[in-house]
């Protein structure tokens, strides 16, 4: 029982981040259609920036966490004012063009900080482990945990109580429509970009004490991020939040008996199934859009 | 004057330029540089394979890879069952499974021994696994994306359970120290002239077979599906079982492609299946042109060979990598259609 117990606490740490960069993702795709490649990048960007901020300008976490958020949104903001906006007519090459940023941006860490690993300490003062349910428990896994409860309220609130949800809701709902009535709907879509990939950039800033930094650590995180997108659908933030849980879940079960490779592959067929039985996501109504 | 247009007559182009590569090795007759050829004219059949699900299906197959490094292992396993036992442990075994420990031969080792299910194989995993996939995705109706998604997704499983099962795959290093190809009485060497005439003709078969495909009536309506996929299930196709089949034919060239690379390479390792890999096909296809064949065959040509001609230093490959992601981003921008796109244009 202690086992899993353990077991259950870290696989949640591991979870929070998922959902984390998950709830960017399908934020961004339900309000434009944009499947973004390049939103591993952008938890790699994070995790780089967050190094940076706390080894060479000797910066806590927490201090550089609004930072690092505003940095990544600003560029987030950047790219699709400047690329992304001009594809929202071929939706399928938006694939292809954030693909083609992912690369660009990971060329360009590896050229100016370069390839070797890079490492970032637990704060002195969530180093230490705490007590919960019989089990000892660092306290950092539990700081990530609550945090990502704290970004989901926040998101959710900002989406749902909010003039700017408001607007984001209506333009997802019909672009034109929402246009014609005074919304700057390309506002909104750079936005929502912006606030997607700073969300990336956060569980990148939040996983890089966990494990080490490179320039292709978003690859590890992207292929569950869309499997949590592709079972949850994009309907409802509830649905991403449920489907970060089953997946992140699923995996840490199956790799605490076997190993990690297993449990991405039983996922993803898992996924794969469910998509062949309910093509719209688990939790969707159908609906005759 | 009768006016030949060879762009119009593709019989007429293709046939050309098999013509000319043919004659390659009269030109050039040095054996580096005859292996460097074959190489990048393997990458070109990928990119063919992509471009035909791709640009004439509308599959964005973004694992397109994987068909490509599963065709490659099959061959590296039957060519290392085919080496001398000097390089390999006790009763053959081949020398990466003594250094992990493994005394016997695994069961699905077996049937490698005999070339020609090797070569089965190397066509037949690929479609299996394109049938699988397709089953599951276009059965559902998936969307575009989501195609793209778990297309990447599956590849990305398939190079995990390589590195994992070390034992059994020879894990991060692939299969190395492999035998050359004979079949019969002849040999292959990767550096001679056998190899490369093996390849440019199995290139001439591809090129001429996927260009009846597209001519087909099959072929019709795989651009149909692309241009309007709910129209032609109106009109009665079963559209599922046309994507299926189209990503079945990509699989096939995909593997056959794979096969020959290892061929010439002499080994198979885990990034013929990689992400990095799946993206430059991608590239290729977009700059010469997603929806002509021959646009992507001579986009790859162009692209791996502009890669090979300059140096393999590190930072020149990152600055080289940094470039084509540019380029990629600028080709899907401003030309949809690629280099292909602008020959059409100006013939018009």
């Amino acid at each position: 029982m202690d086992f899993f117990i353990s077991q259950f606490i870290s696989g949640l740490s591991i979870t929070s981040i998922l959902l984390m960069i998950a709830l960017g993702l399908a934020i961004i795709y339900g309000t434009t259609g944009v499947i973004n490649m390049a939103h591993g990048e952008f938890v790699m960007i994070g995790a780089y920036t967050s190094w940076f901020f706390q080894t060479q300008l000797g910066m806590g976490l927490i201090a550089s966490i609004i930072p690092i958020f505003i940095i990544t949104a600003a560029m987030g903001f950047l790219i699709e004012r400047l690329i992304i906006r001009h594809l929202y007519n071929r939706l399928l090459d938006t694939i292809l063009a954030t693909w083609g940023i992912g690369v660009i941006l990971q060329q360009l860490i590896r050229l100016t900080v370069g390839s070797e690993l890079k490492y970032l300490k637990i704060p002195t003062y969530m180093a230490e482990s705490m007590s919960l349910f019989g089990q000892q428990v660092s306290i950092y896994r539990v700081f990530i945990f609550l945090f990502a409860i704290a970004i989901f309220i926040l998101a959710w609130f900002l989406i749902f109580k909010t003039k700017f949800g408001m607007k984001l809701r209506a333009v997802t709902q019909n672009k034109d429509m929402a246009s014609c009535f005074g919304i700057n709907s390309g506002m909104v879509y750079s936005s929502t970009f912006a606030l997607g990939t700073g969300l990336a950039a956060l569980a990148g800033a939040f996983v890089a004490p966990l494990k080490s930094i490179s320039p292709d650590m978003g690859t590890n995180y992207i292929i569950d991020a869309f499997m949590v997108v592709v079972l949850g659908g994009v309907e409802s933030l509830i649905g991403t939040a449920a489907s970060s849980f089953i997946v992140g879940g699923t995996s840490s079960l199956i790799a605490s008996f076997s190993n990690d490779t297993l449990a991405k592959a039983l996922v993803l067929v898992l996924t794969i199934i469910i998509l062949r039985i309910k093509p719209e996501g688990l939790f969707t109504r159908k609906s005759r859009s | 004057m009768i006016k030949i247009d060879i762009f119009k007559n593709k019989f007429l182009l293709y046939g050309l330029f098999c013509f000319v590569l043919f004659l390659f090795p009269l030109i050039v007759d040095d054996p580096f540089y005859l292996n460097k050829m074959s190489t990048y004219i393997c990458f070109g059949l990928l990119a063919v394979s992509l471009s035909l699900s791709w640009g004439y299906t509308g599959i964005l197959n973004l694992g397109n890879a994987v068909f490509f490094g599963l065709g490659s292992y099959c061959m590296a396993m039957s060519l290392k069952l085919k080496t001398d036992s000097i390089h390999t442990g006790s009763g053959g075994l081949p020398d990466f499974m003594v250094w992990n420990n493994v005394t016997e031969l695994p069961w699905f080792w077996e049937p490698f021994y005999s070339l020609s299910f090797g070569i089965f194989a190397g066509i037949a995993v690929p479609v299996i696994l394109a049938i699988i996939l397709g089953y599951f995705i276009f059965g559902g109706r998936a969307a575009g994306v989501y195609v793209a998604i778990i297309t990447l997704a599956a590849m990305i499983v398939v190079y995990l359970i390589i590195l994992d099962q070390q034992a059994y795959t020879g894990g991060d290093n692939g299969i190395t120290d492999l035998s050359t190809l004979k079949l019969g009485n002849l040999e292959f060497d990767a550096y001679g002239s056998s190899a490369y005439y093996l390849i440019v003709s199995v290139m001439t078969f591809v090129l001429f077979l996927t260009l009846v495909i597209t001519k087909s009536r099959a072929g019709l309506i795989f651009q149909a599906i692309r241009d309007d996929e709910n129209r032609v299930r109106f009109l009665g196709y079963n559209v599922g079982v046309y994507k299926t089949a189209s990503l079945c034919i990509s699989a096939g060239i995909g593997g056959v492609a794979g096969m020959l690379y290892t061929i010439v390479m002499e080994f198979a390792s885990p990034t013929f299946m990689s992400i990095s890999l799946s993206l430059s096909v991608v590239i290729w296809c977009a700059v010469g042109g997603r929806q002509s064949i021959f646009g992507s065959f001579v986009g790859a040509l162009v692209i791996t060979s502009g890669q090979g001609f300059l140096s393999e230093s590190e930072t020149f490959l990152h600055t080289w990598t940094l470039i084509m992601g540019m380029v990629f981003i600028l080709s899907v921008l401003f030309l949809p259609k690629g280099l292909a796109g602008i020959v059409d244009q100006k013939r018009k």
